[in-house]
């Protein structure tokens, strides 16, 4: 989601990644034409605002850990119509990706203090310390984490005033499927003096989102096949 | 002045050696041989001609009657021109047969080839064979037969056709033996005919014959390529303690100053790398073999038109070798020949199919693809004279859309939309059935759109095109037109859905359902699957003319045994479940519709497969069904569980698949959420509620059988906490009226 700073940094590549479904899903909710919905609360030293959200599933590989969407943010006080992204995630199944995100200018630290905003990363965090999490097997467990990084604006120009330089980490419920996710933006920071040292401050970034079935009863489900 | 043309003074030549063929003085006849081999040889146009005037039977005869009139008791002299006219009319007819196939054609029907085997190389003539130059020719001309896909079939299974094919790799000739390697190269096609081959010990010679004349060699790699094509079995068996020298003779080889040779040695390799793959896995070899293709493309000729083909046998279906052609700049150099244009079809295709294998598994392919602009010059070719081209051409366009990444950045870049759908829309029309069925794989990539190039392909008629065609007799053609709808109308915006549906009619669509081919149905009900999601009203469409497609996958769905159409048919329910009441109820209908002599619901079978998707979808179409906020949902529970369904998904509560076992555990607590449950044996509850000074009431779920059972409980419990420790029970029982 686009965030107000003043600098902008290039979207990075993921690279080596291509779209087939070819294996089960982990989960029938996190799956191609999947629509979520919800808020992106920012908040910062002067304000706090909400925007609403809507996030569709539109490209899936589980064998290379990848997914990709697109992210439409509603009621963006600086844009005159609905600001929409393109997006693009690394699943955290600790074959492909691990929890150490390794660039994005996000430290081993910035990860573990971000994971461990969600309370179902709790039992997997003394692993992730010792080494990334690559010993763990997550087929079985009922969360899957991500990072979900913006790659351009679909609608709208770079010129737009809106930023998408960060990433944000991510927690996708199997069971109702729920996302919840914390954005994370070096460029973010805000310096300032506290009892003489110098220290940082990161904006609140929360994104929470729920699946949305779009005026039906129940869950409906669509396909494609790239050949 | 009038002058004679070229054809006329040829035809007067042509008739005049003829004439000289056919004189009794064999001096005069050797001499027309002669003259006719090297007017004919290197040139197409001139064999041409000769054929039309009949050459080829005279030359045969002449040769027979040749191989007749050898005499031991006759003099020398005769015997010289008799072994002369036998060798030149050999040398004549290998000529004619030599990269021209109306010309294989020619000596066959003549019968020639057995002329020549017969009267060169078989042991019935001792005297001739003393003559190597009556061997050396009709081992050449056989060879020239054997090249060409027409040569007749050898039997391997015959023991005298073995031996005699041993005998000549025995020989010391280089024409001899390199004719036997012909003879494998070309009629080699089983495993059995492998295997036979390989017991037989033919590569011993083949191997030694790898270090040997040019001919010898050449002829051997192809061989052994052959012998050992897509045979693990066989390679296995080639474990020895030979196999490092020969492995490692041929690796050199691929070093050879000969560009042919280079080839067939990295063809042999290949062969033998795809076949075994525990071969040949040193990263040095694999770059190698790569970078020594990646040469061979600058050869001007046949060499450089195939080595593509190599390249691409090299690197197909194998991400690791797709990744080290990218870092040695594979997609650049495939570029750079594309970009010399004007190229010869046949080396057009092998690239544009190169460049399709490397971008079919990689994104940095693709993304290399598209900053290169490779896409302007593979959609030029899509309006190529030669359909292999224009096949081709779809290939490489669809395997580099194989990724919605992609899709994406060609919105977001500067291609045009109708730059790419335009020509490939055109060939949904063309004369051949491979590029109608290369255009549809690319279009149905392409069109998994969201943005505009979807409506650009729907405003430039390929709807109406994609329908004609899912109405072929071909079921190649059916299927890829219908997987093409199918990506179309995936989240295709309501006008859309309602144009396509327009020209697809609920008719169709339910006959495609019942196709006669299973895949053309799984792709059929998932075309409807994306019909009817999206917004509520979509579900309508199932229930166009009178329901006839939805009777269709009900009926699917009672008879289908293939996973792949079931879990496609159960979605498809499954989200016609999702809609207003009377969906859900259609839904129900038809899941409770029983299947002839089957006693019970099909999708009690699709809860108990082995295949976790099905049961997924099963369970979601359960969960649809039983919605908590839709008013009907208890009824509809009512009568899933009396048709035993209800029981089978608690008895998936510990279903090995995590998606399972989170949709059962969601569809437990939307049962449990109702207020009229069900007291069957199964639903029982072990229930003991104390309250203070208050009743007491235990349910013993101890009775199995509902039967057993004489009153007919219904309950309902209210939990309402008044006090931390007491809960108030209120319980209401309907007793049929017969039991009282």
């Amino acid at each position: 989601m686009p965030v107000r700073v003043a600098e902008s940094s290039a979207p990075s590549q993921v690279s080596g990644a291509h779209s087939e479904e070819s294996s089960p899903p982990i989960c029938s909710l996190l799956t191609v034409g999947q629509a979520f919905s919800g808020t992106q609360n920012v908040s910062n030293l002067q304000k706090e605002e909400a925007w609403r959200v809507n996030v569709r599933i539109q490209g899936c590989d589980l064998e290379h850990g990848y997914l990709c969407g697109t992210m439409e943010a509603l009621n963006v006080p600086m844009a005159d119509t609905p600001v929409v992204t393109f997006w693009e995630g690394e699943i955290v199944d600790a074959k492909n990706y691990t929890f150490y995100t390794g660039k994005w200018e996000a430290t081993p630290e910035d990860d573990i203090r971000h994971w461990t905003k969600f309370p179902s990363f709790a039992p997997l965090l003394s692993r992730v310390e010792a080494d990334g999490g690559k010993s763990l097997d997550l087929s079985n467990y009922p969360y899957i984490f991500m990072r979900w990084k913006e790659q351009y604006f679909v609608n709208v120009g770079t010129d737009c005033g809106l930023t998408i330089a960060g990433f944000y980490y991510v927690c996708f419920s199997c069971s109702d499927g729920s996302i919840n996710g914390f954005y994370y933006d070096p460029n973010s920071r805000y310096f300032f003096a506290c009892n003489s040292f110098l220290t940082y401050y990161c904006p609140f970034q929360k994104l929470e989102l729920k699946c949305a079935n779009e005026g039906r009863s129940g869950f409906s489900f669509s396909s494609y096949e790239l050949q | 002045m009038p002058t004679t043309t070229a054809s006329a003074v040829c035809t007067t030549v042509g008739n005049n050696i003829l004439l000289r063929l056919t004189s009794g003085e064999r001096d005069v006849k050797l001499k027309a041989l002669r003259e006719l081999k090297n007017q004919i040889i290197g040139n197409r146009t001139k064999k041409l001609s000769f054929l039309k005037l009949g050459a080829v039977p005279a030359v045969a005869g002449i040769l027979s009657d040749a191989v007749s009139a050898v005499d031991v008791a006759d003099n020398d002299e005769n015997d010289r021109i008799v072994k002369d006219i036998i060798v030149q009319s050999a040398a004549v007819l290998g000529s004619f047969a030599c990269g021209f196939e109306a010309g294989v054609r020619a000596v066959l029907d003549a019968g020639a080839d057995i002329l020549i085997q017969r009267g060169c190389l078989v042991e019935e003539m001792p005297l001739l064979k003393s003559y190597m130059e009556v061997v050396d020719a009709g081992a050449r001309s056989l060879k020239m037969i054997y090249q060409s896909k027409m040569a007749p079939k050898y039997d391997f299974l015959q023991e005298e056709n073995m031996e005699f094919l041993l005998s000549l790799l025995n020989n010391e000739s280089e024409n001899v033996s390199g004719l036997g390697a012909s003879i494998i190269s070309h009629s080699c096609k089983t495993s059995l005919e492998q295997k036979l081959l390989f017991d037989a010990g033919v590569l011993k010679r083949l191997t030694s014959l790898l270090g040997g004349s040019l001919i010898q060699r050449d002829a051997s790699l192809e061989s052994i390529a052959t012998i050992f094509k897509n045979n693990p079995e066989v390679v296995s068996q080639f474990v020895g303690p030979d196999t490092g020298r020969t492995l490692s003779c041929i690796i050199e080889i691929v070093k050879d100053r000969f560009a042919r040779t280079r080839l067939l040695a990295s063809l042999c390799l290949i062969v033998i790398r795809n076949a075994s793959p525990c071969y040949l896995q040193d990263v040095g070899i694999k770059t190698k073999l790569i970078n020594n293709l990646l040469e061979l493309l600058d050869d001007p000729g046949r060499v450089g038109d195939e080595a593509s083909f190599a390249f691409s046998s090299l690197i197909a279906e194998k991400e690791d070798m797709q990744k080290l052609a990218f870092e040695v700049n594979g997609v650049d150099k495939l570029y750079n020949h594309l970009q010399k244009g004007s190229l010869h079809p046949r080396r057009f295709e092998g690239i544009l199919l190169a460049l399709a294998d490397m971008c079919s598994k990689l994104e940095c392919c693709r993304s290399r693809c598209l900053s290169l602009q490779v896409l302007k010059l593979v959609v030029d070719a899509l309006a190529h004279d030669s359909s292999d081209v224009r096949s081709a051409a779809c290939m490489c366009l669809r395997s580099v859309s194989r990724s919605i990444k992609f899709i994406q950045n060609l919105s977001a870049g500067s291609f045009m939309n109708e730059t790419i759908v335009i020509p490939l829309v055109r060939l949904l029309d063309d004369t051949s059935t491979a590029v109608q069925v290369a255009a549809l794989g690319a279009i149905s990539n392409i069109v998994v759109d969201f943005t505009t190039r979807r409506s650009t392909f729907i405003r430039l008629g390929g709807v109406k095109l994609l329908v004609q065609l899912s109405k072929s007799m071909d079921s190649t053609i059916r299927l890829n037109a219908l997987r093409a709808l199918r990506n179309l109308i995936f989240l295709a915006e309501d006008k859309c859905k309602e144009e396509i549906f327009m020209e697809l009619t609920a008719s169709l669509l339910a006959s495609l359902i019942c196709d006669p081919e299973p895949s053309v149905q799984e792709q059929a009900l998932a075309l409807v699957r994306n019909l009817v999601d999206g917004r509520i009203n979509s579900v309508e469409y199932i229930f166009a003319e009178d329901g006839i497609i939805l009777d269709a996958v009900g009926r699917q769905l009672r008879i289908a045994s293939k996973a792949e159409i079931e879990i496609q048919g159960m979605y498809v329910l499954g989200n016609v479940a999702t809609g207003k009441e009377s969906h859900k109820e259609a839904v129900m209908d038809q899941l409770l519709l029983r299947a002839e002599n089957k006693a019970q619901s099909c999708i009690i079978k699709f809860l108990q497969s082995n295949d976790s998707r099905l049961r997924t979808a099963a369970v979601w179409a359960v969960l649809n069904l039983t919605c908590s906020s839709s008013p009907g949902s208890s009824g509809r529970l009512v009568k899933l569980h009396d048709a035993g369904i209800v029981s089978h998904v608690k008895n998936m509560v510990n279903d090995p698949c995590l998606d399972v076992k989170l949709r059962v555990k969601t569809a437990l607590e939307q049962f449990n959420s109702f207020d009229d449950s069900l007291a069957s044996t199964s639903c029982l509850q072990f229930l003991t509620v104390r309250a203070v000074g208050e009743l007491s009431h235990v349910v013993d779920p101890s009775s199995k059988e509902e039967e057993s059972i004489a009153n007919y409980f219904r309950f309902s419990m209210k939990k309402n906490k008044k006090k931390k420790s007491t809960r108030t029970v209120k319980f209401c029982f309907d007793v049929p009226a017969d039991s009282l």
